[in-house]
């Protein structure tokens, strides 16, 4: 009886110890797979920026970087960049923080076709959005046909201004926008809504001292998300975008190819990277702190 | 102080009416309270009066100022909800301060008037707690304490102790009618839980799919319930259907001499309006069950056509399963169609082998 309870119970612990190895087997293919495609270029690169080939062997050098930071031209682009990013992230905001609530507290039917009409954009590939826009704001577009027929002058087109890569990134940036933002409203009760209602709030007081407060976490999750996609992003600056100056990714690809410069565009690269590293960290760190705070 | 008048009130949404044709009458200081099953439309009436729904139609006054199209922050009412209605974001003493700072007090009376409120409900010194470091019964406490301190005509409360244990629930609706009583507010309470009801409250109403069967004080509404939904709602009830024909109301069991039109008619029969003794005619009823309550004991008795009949027998009486019962009742109250036909506190027995025990 004894041998026979020991034996089960070692064979009861044997598949336990068989399940631990292929649970591991299962995230080490990933982290294999981040580590190779990911982490190692990471370092790789931040390494050949560093440590250049000279006349005498490889040697450290901070001349790309002090390149960069001394041309005003990369000076240019990369204040491009964070212009766009913050405006962007701003832009956003503001609209996508009325759909959400209106999504989150209306109750008429119509709130299902607004729902599809703020998803739709992620659907749309950037490309065909480029072009979509072009042919509505550029110059003899919709828009300049739609004023000419009515006897009005030809407004100024965004299209090759700062402005164009705006309106495309807003556009299409703002389904997450409006799904992080509708996500985050949720986990406000409506009775907490309506009993601020109650004791004398009206919807702005609502707003502001009851939704806004609660809203903090969800407001850090969807800039951090979008500020991320909208530094690196790339076909809708390429396309709408100014030649000069010009946003970080068409930058790169420009040194890269066209000049034929691998050192500054990785430079460029690495530049691009610390000030995301910088955007990822201070969200986690806010993440961490919002809930420190919560659970006190 | 404050008085409430129904007109009328109705409310559909798409498909469901959710109240139907409702009026009431609240008077100053009284507590009454909605009783009814789920889906009767208790909320929905105590949001029309919040403000929260508009009504279809109908109106609502207070002290005769018609609030039927005002906005929930512009009503002088104060509700508390089920749950989940406290700020996360803000500790015990903002919970309470916030609508007296939407009304711009000084700070020394907002403090003066949370601390004042915090005593009431028996949570003196809670002011810098967090709402998450609170039990479900002090959360409760707080909603009723924020609704207070604004010192609003009428005070809602949508079934505020629901969530609660049934300990808890009967200490704090003690409690809540303490307040009430003391401040001498107008209140309207909503429940499903009857017992809630007649613990609490000076005149209940009993809805039934958005319309009201009954308005009447509890005693009278278990005493003497004028719908045959309304009997078998409040408190305990045992039916019997058969038809009275000519001016006798013919079960097998029970007779009954009725002055009604001829027709199918439900006898109604409270468990403690029926009396048992030992019988030994064959064709009697049967104990089928018998249940002690400590204060009382529940008697299940099986009458020959297969209808069972609760009876409420003294604590010291013993009632074995399959002995055979003779039954009396000391009142009755006859019902069709839902409505009262007649109602008596006479003797009915139950017949046993050929003789009838029939009585006027
Ligand atoms: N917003 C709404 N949209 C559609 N129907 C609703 C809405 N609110 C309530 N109803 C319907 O109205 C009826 C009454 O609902 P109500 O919430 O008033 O019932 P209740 O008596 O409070 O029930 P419970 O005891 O379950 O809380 C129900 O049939 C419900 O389905
Ligand atoms: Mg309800």
């Amino acid at each position: 009886m004894a041998d026979t309870a020991t034996l089960s119970a070692a064979g009861g612990s044997e598949p336990a110890i068989g399940r631990g190895l292929k649970g591991l087997l299962l995230v080490a293919i990933p982290v294999f797979l981040v580590g190779w495609l990911i982490i190692y270029p990471i370092f790789a690169a931040i390494l050949s920026t560093l440590f250049v080939a000279g006349p005498d062997g490889v040697q450290f050098s901070t001349a790309s970087y002090q390149f960069f930071f001394s041309d005003p031209y990369s000076r240019a682009n990369l204040a491009l960049t964070l212009w766009t990013t913050s405006i962007c992230a701003v832009l956003l905001l503001l609209v996508g923080l009325p759909i959400a609530l209106y999504l989150r507290f209306s109750t008429s039917r119509f709130a299902d076709l607004v729902q599809s009409l703020a998803i739709f954009p992620m659907f749309v590939p950037s490309i065909i959005l480029s072009y979509a826009l072009i042919r509505t704001i550029g110059p003899n577009g919709t828009v300049d046909i739609l004023l000419n027929a009515v006897g009005l002058p030809k407004l100024p087109t965004p299209y090759l201004t700062p402005w164009g890569p705006v309106i495309g990134l807003v556009w299409d940036n703002l389904p997450l926008t409006v799904l992080m933002l509708t996500a985050g409203l949720a986990g406000i009760s409506s009775p907490s809504i309506e009993a601020a209602r109650d004791v004398g709030a009206g919807p702005i007081r609502v707003f502001w001292y009851i939704i806004l407060p609660r809203m903090g976490n969800s407001i850090l999750v969807t800039i951090s998300f979008t500020v991320l996609g909208i530094f690196s992003s790339f076909t809708l600056p390429y396309v709408l975008g100014p030649a000069s100056p010009e946003m970080m990714g068409p930058f790169m690809l420009r040194t890269f190819n066209d000049l034929y410069d691998p050192l500054n565009a990785k430079t460029q690269a690495v530049i691009s990277f610390v000030f995301c590293l910088f955007f990822g960290l201070f969200y986690v760190w806010s993440i961490a702190r919002n809930q420190r705070s919560q659970s006190r | 102080m404050a008085r409430l008048k129904i007109e009328s009130l109705r409310k559909s949404f798409a498909a469901t009416t959710a109240v139907d044709d409702f009026s009431l009458d609240v008077g100053d200081g009284e507590l009454v309270c909605l009783l009814g099953p789920s889906g009767s439309g208790k909320s929905t009436i105590l949001r029309m009066i919040g403000g929260f729904e508009q009504p279809t139609s109908g109106m609502i006054r207070i002290d005769g100022q018609d609030v039927t199209r005002l906005s929930p922050e512009r009503r002088p009412t104060g509700m508390v909800f089920q749950s989940h209605a406290l700020w996360s974001h803000m500790n015990v003493f903002n919970n309470i301060a916030f609508g007296l700072k939407l009304r711009s007090l000084s700070r020394g009376e907002i403090q003066r008037k949370v601390d004042q409120a915090l005593e009431l409900v028996g949570l003196a010194g809670y002011g810098h707690r967090q709402t998450f470091q609170l039990s479900g019964g002090q959360q409760q406490r707080v909603a009723l304490a924020r609704s207070l301190v604004l010192e609003p005509k009428i005070l809602l409360l949508d079934e505020p102790f629901a969530s609660l244990d049934q300990h808890l629930r009967e200490r704090l609706r003690e409690e809540v009618r303490d307040i009430q009583q003391r401040l001498g507010i107008t209140t309207l309470f909503v429940t499903h839980g009857q017992d809630e009801a007649l613990a609490m409250a000076d005149r209940i109403v009993v809805l039934r799919n958005g319309q009201c069967e009954q308005v009447d004080a509890p005693d009278v509404l278990y005493r003497n319930p004028q719908t045959e939904f309304v009997a078998g709602f409040i408190g305990q009830m045992n039916f019997l259907s058969a038809n009275v024909e000519g001016g006798r109301f013919r079960h097998p069991d029970f007779t009954l001499d009725v002055e009604v039109q001829d027709g199918p008619a439900v006898l109604a029969l409270r468990p403690e309006a029926l009396r048992l003794e030992p019988s030994d005619s064959p064709d009697a009823a049967g104990v089928t069950r018998a249940t002690d309550f400590g204060s009382h004991i529940m008697v299940d008795v099986e009458l020959r056509d297969g209808a069972r009949l609760k009876v409420m027998t003294a604590p010291d009486a013993r009632w074995q399963k399959g002995q055979t019962v003779r039954l009396a009742a000391s009142a009755f109250a006859l019902y069709r169609q839902n409505r009262l036909l007649a109602r008596g506190g006479l003797p009915v027995e139950t017949v046993e082998g050929r003789s009838r025990h029939a009585l006027a």
